[in-house]
């Protein structure tokens, strides 16, 4: 598979038909990659396969440094590429403007990954070139993907507050989290903003209260669950239950999943005049 | 001295057109409601960002009212019907937080309904009198100013 | 001054800490992460991992801290200034690069204006560092010059000479008031030379080469070639024992508020943004090459030392997996050509 995805990368970068490839490269130790960055032909030997290949390459279409070398090709894992889906959508990229080299995954990390648990798209919706056998994209039941939430969502409220209280004030703001993340693409986030300064700037429970659930929110009908957030956070907190939590109310209120079909209109920019409205008196 | 009964603050986000008419269709229609609201008048329910109600509690309310226009009547056509789909997700996730989403209440209130508003003041004032004072995020350890007792107790009803 | 620990002691020793007054901050394991962190009973304290994730700093120059308080009051402004923030405690186990991290930073913090939240808070410290008995591969404090039983920045050093005992040297004379304070929980040396287990860390680059490379090239494809991965978060600089940037914020309603110290980092693109729109360190290449020149060239200039104790933290926590002591291998093979 290597063999195959270098061959391909090979191909595009001496056709011209893109400048730079987005791949896996090896890491600082065995069990970690790397993004690289592949501009001539002659270094794609310097791209890897394997179960450490855990980031999702689309961030670094947000990124002006990545984004000047030129029309890219990225090597994406089937959830990676629902990303691709959602910035369609929200009209970041142009589908012309980028080469997409799927790739078929039985699940990344090790111990493998919780996203990758209930994974429906070991072949990727969206590409223009599959490396690897492809595969059937099973249909997983909607109480099994969000099943991780069941411990949690069961608690009583003091038990909630004092988990997530415990966990955010671990926070260091030192935002990774939103980095990271391919969706926060906002050329200024809202915590950059200080007139008025909705959220706090210091590292206190407070500031890190309102900074963690805007987050979460902020991806409310979009995240794709690539748990990028939560792999990068230093302090270890389980960002990706919020982002779940969000996207369990948007399938269930909305029926809609993010960056699985990309005629769906976006959850949060459109309504229903038939929305669920018990909760209003 | 006798203990004082605790009196919460309810911060009522309005929309111009409809709930904030209503209310003052209360006043002048010399309703008596109880006084722990305080009223912020927006142009549309389209327009509140979560982040005022994160706000809000953070600068010492005990309860959140959000009230607009009945679906169909937005002056803009479609606010309500966005905001009501923000509600939906933002809700749980500070219910999911262990935030008590009896503390955070949504309504439809017209112009007409003054009569309404007032019932659905004085039902939020019980509930959240029931609840107690929100101590859990106003005691957020901070190292920024106690603010929760700052709000000044309104001047008057309606 | 030469003294034996026993491991059984940690238990008499954490309440005999207690008992002096001391708050004990030690490492603790919860769930994936070992944080230094207080304390109540020996039993909490982590011996087997190679490093804690969180550095040493934040005792010292916490993550956010109030620096005044102030009220208006219609023509009146009264500012309160914090008290107490300097509390008589012991880090207790911390490893010998973080120890390092505070001589090097008590430079910048007693440089033109002397920090009374740092300096009141070391002189309340003392410091009980536990030599590492081993190492991974993100480890390269010998490459800039300490050791892993390295004692500059201890006031006492602990190194395992075997299974269960460690052997005590003071390195201050804070380090031995304190073990006087606590005599009876440790007991003579082994007269024999003890057998200290201590790891051993690769060298991976000569520190030497690289500050006459960073004078001349300020300039060079590296810079952007090797940090076009980045995401331009802050985590590195964050869990870094020796960056110290900071920024000050005002928390504040309209009659009150709180003036406010909170990390910062260089890797933020919003860190030199001017108000006026111009970014200074627009790309970055650029913020990287600042992260670097800071920690080996300009502090080098300034204070004499090297801004960076080698503990790894950076390159181990990286989304990215950006490796620093890669790049500064990188550097001396450049320096060589």
């Amino acid at each position: 598979m290597i063999e195959e995805l270098r061959k391909k990368a090979e191909e595009l970068l001496k056709n011209g038909t893109v400048k730079v490839v987005f791949g896996y490269g090896e890491g600082s130790t065995p069990e970690r990659t790397r993004p690289v960055f592949i501009t001539k032909p002659e270094d794609v030997n310097k791209l890897t396969w394997n179960k450490y290949c855990v980031y999702n390459l689309t961030t670094y279409l947000k990124r002006q440094e990545t984004r000047k070398l030129g029309k890219p090709a990225l090597i994406l894992k089937g959830c990676d590429a629902r990303t691709i889906i959602v910035l369609l959508k929200e009209c970041q990229i142009k589908r012309e403007d980028v080469y997409i080299i799927g790739v078929t995954c039985d699940g990344v990390g090790d111990p493998l990954a919780t996203k990758c648990e209930a994974c429906d798209v070991h072949t990727p919706l969206i590409y223009d070139d599959l490396v690897g056998e492809k595969r059937e994209n099973k249909e997983v039941p909607f109480e099994e993907r969000y099943a991780e939430l069941d411990e949690y969502e069961k608690l009583g409220e003091k038990e909630k507050w004092e988990f997530w209280q415990k966990q955010f004030e671990k926070c260091i703001k030192c935002y990774a989290c939103s980095n990271i993340c391919p969706l926060c693409f906002c050329d200024r986030c809202i915590v950059e903003k200080n007139q008025p300064q909705w959220i706090d700037p210091s590292a206190h429970p407070r500031g890190n209260l309102s900074w963690n659930v805007t987050r979460a929110y902020h991806l409310a009908g979009r995240c794709i669950n690539c748990e990028e957030c939560q792999r990068v956070c230093p302090v270890d907190i389980p960002l990706n239950l919020l982002n779940k939590k969000l996207a369990k109310e948007a399938e269930k209120s909305f029926n809609y999943r993010p960056g699985y079909n990309i005629d769906d209109e976006l959850a949060m920019s459109t309504y229903k005049e038939d929305d669920d409205q018990d909760f209003f008196k | 001295m006798s203990e004082t009964k605790f009196e919460p603050k309810i911060i009522a986000f309005l929309c111009n057109w409809c709930t904030y008419a209503g209310a003052d269709l209360a006043g002048t229609g010399r309703k008596q409601y109880q006084a722990n609201v305080r009223i912020i008048k927006l142009p549309c329910t389209g327009g509140i960002d979560p982040l005022f109600l994160i706000k809000a509690f953070e600068r010492g309310a005990d309860g959140i009212l959000v009230s607009g226009c009945h679906p169909g009547d937005c002056h803009y056509n479609s606010g309500n019907y966005h905001a009501r789909r923000r509600w939906n997700v933002f809700r749980p996730l500070l219910e999911f937080c262990g935030i008590n989403p009896d503390r955070i209440q949504f309504s439809w209130i017209s112009a007409a309904e003054g009569g309404k508003w007032v019932e659905t003041i004085n039902s939020i004032v019980d509930t959240v009198r029931a609840l107690g004072p929100f101590e859990g995020y106003h005691k957020l350890n901070t190292i920024g100013p106690e603010i929760s007792g700052e709000a000044a107790a309104p001047s008057e009803t309606g | 001054m030469e003294k034996l620990l026993n491991k059984n002691n940690f238990d008499s020793l954490i309440t005999g800490l207690k008992k002096q007054g001391y708050k004990t901050i030690a490492p603790r394991k919860d769930n994936r992460l070992v944080t230094l962190e207080e304390i109540q009973d020996a039993n909490e304290i982590s011996l087997d991992h190679v490093i804690t994730n969180n550095s040493i700093k934040e005792y010292f120059l916490p993550k956010t801290e109030k620096i005044l308080s102030y009220t208006i009051d219609k023509n009146k402004v009264e500012i309160e200034e914090p008290e107490g923030f300097a509390v008589k405690s012991v880090i207790f186990g911390s490893r010998p690069c973080d120890a390092f991290s505070l001589p090097v930073m008590d430079k910048v913090f007693n440089w033109d204006c002397v920090d009374k939240f740092w300096v009141e808070r070391r002189e309340a410290v003392t410091i009980v560092t536990i030599s590492c008995d081993k190492c991974d591969s993100y480890c390269f404090c010998t490459s800039v010059g300490l050791a892993p039983d390295a004692k500059q920045g201890s006031d006492v050093l602990l190194t395992k000479i075997s299974n269960d005992d460690y052997l005590v040297e003071t390195v201050t004379e804070k380090g031995e008031n304190l073990i006087k304070e606590l005599e009876s929980v440790f007991s003579d040396p082994p007269s024999d030379t003890p057998d200290r287990q201590v790891a051993t860390v690769e060298k991976k680059f000569d520190i030497s080469k690289i500050k006459p490379w960073l004078d001349e090239n300020f300039e060079h494809d590296v810079w952007d070639d090797f940090s076009n991965k980045c995401i331009g978060c802050g985590a590195c600089t964050f869990v870094c024992p020796t960056c110290h940037c900071f920024d000050i914020v005002d928390e504040c309603t309209m009659t009150k508020g709180d003036r406010v110290k909170n990390w910062d980092g260089c890797q933020f693109k919003m860190f030199t943004m001017h108000t006026s729109g111009h970014n200074p360190r627009s790309t970055q290449g650029m913020r990287w090459r600042q992260r670097i020149m800071h920690k080996f060239k300009y502090y080098v200039e300034k204070f004499d030392s090297t801004l960076c104790v080698g503990c790894g933290r950076c390159s181990r926590v990286c989304p990215a997996d950006m490796n620093i002591s890669e790049m500064l291998e990188i550097i001396e093979t450049e320096a060589g050509k």
